[in-house]
């Protein structure tokens, strides 16, 4: 399943897209960025709270498929634009963490 | 990092790459507030490079000089309502003065603020990793002041290298009982 195919059948909000044909391969769920950045694989989609720059370091070093952003956290244009810009996909939902991983565990 | 001496680790990691002969660490804790100060005597930052060191993206391209460290370092102390900041002075503009300074300000009763976690460790790491350089560490704490100098070490030792078994072995305890003796006074 591609980033653009689980936005559109999880209800996802896509908030940047440049990648939507990338393949998923799995789930990565954490906050504490060191940890994420030595632990989540390539082709994941990573599910976090965290909304700072350094969120959009971590999922191009991980090569993560897309960063699921849970609980509708406010994302600021800064981000929005720096993601585009290193063409990194970022999703938002308003469901918890718990909620969007089981969702996504029911489509892949 | 799931500790601060992990983030002091890497930090103090840098200063070595930067070809410091002496990088002081030290660490100063009140009630509140835990300030990290790493300072070493390496090559230094020109301003436009220092500029970069805290933009997550800088570090991240392959040929890298820094980690991650730095940007995460920030976020972390910046969680918990404290700051970092840093100052360096190039070796080309500052032959005679050049260094890099990392002081980084936490709110200990912040939710978030990340553990200290074992310290001695880190400090051991560091000397069995690079025994030829030399590290100043002090951790102050309330009433009590624990430290450790290797160039004190170096002159007594008269040559057996830092990281030898028994040297790094002496090194753990006598760290060990002067947090121990800190607990005690308590």
């Amino acid at each position: 399943m591609t980033v653009a195919e689980l936005c559109k059948q999880a209800g996802f909000k896509a908030e940047v897209l440049p990648d939507p044909d990338r393949e998923i391969s799995g789930v990565y769920i954490g906050d504490l960025l060191s940890w994420v950045m030595g632990r989540a694989n390539s082709g994941d989609v990573w599910i976090t709270i965290m909304s700072n720059n350094n969120i959009l370091a971590v999922a191009s070093l991980a090569d993560t498929a897309c960063i699921l952003v849970a609980e509708d956290v406010a994302l600021e244009s800064e981000l929005l634009k720096t993601a585009e810009e290193k063409g990194i996909n970022v999703l938002l939902t308003d469901k918890s963490i718990y909620d969007a991983a089981v969702t996504i565990s029911k489509l892949i | 990092m799931k500790e601060l001496s992990l983030n002091i680790l890497d930090i103090a990691e840098n200063s070595v790459k930067a070809g410091a002969s002496l990088t002081e660490i030290t660490i100063e804790e009140d009630e509140r507030f835990l300030t990290l100060i790493i300072k070493d005597d390496g090559c230094g930052m020109t301003e436009d490079i220092l500029k970069t060191v805290t933009d997550p993206f800088y570090t991240t391209r392959t040929t890298r000089k820094v980690g991650m460290g730095l940007p995460l370092l920030k976020m972390e102390a910046e969680i918990t309502g404290g700051s970092m900041e840093i100052t360096s002075k190039s070796e080309k503009e500052y032959p005679d003065s050049h260094g890099t300074q990392v002081t980084a300000r936490f709110c200990k009763t912040h939710i978030d603020f990340t553990p200290l976690g074992d310290v001695s460790a880190s400090i051991v790491t560091l000397i069995q990793g690079h025994p030829d350089t030399d590290f100043l560490f002090t951790h102050k704490l309330p009433g009590k002041t624990v430290s450790l100098d290797t160039r004190e070490l170096r002159q007594v030792l008269e040559g057996v290298p830092l990281n030898s078994y028994e040297i790094i072995k002496w090194i753990e305890s006598y760290l060990d009982e002067q947090y121990q003796n800190q607990e005690e006074s308590q």
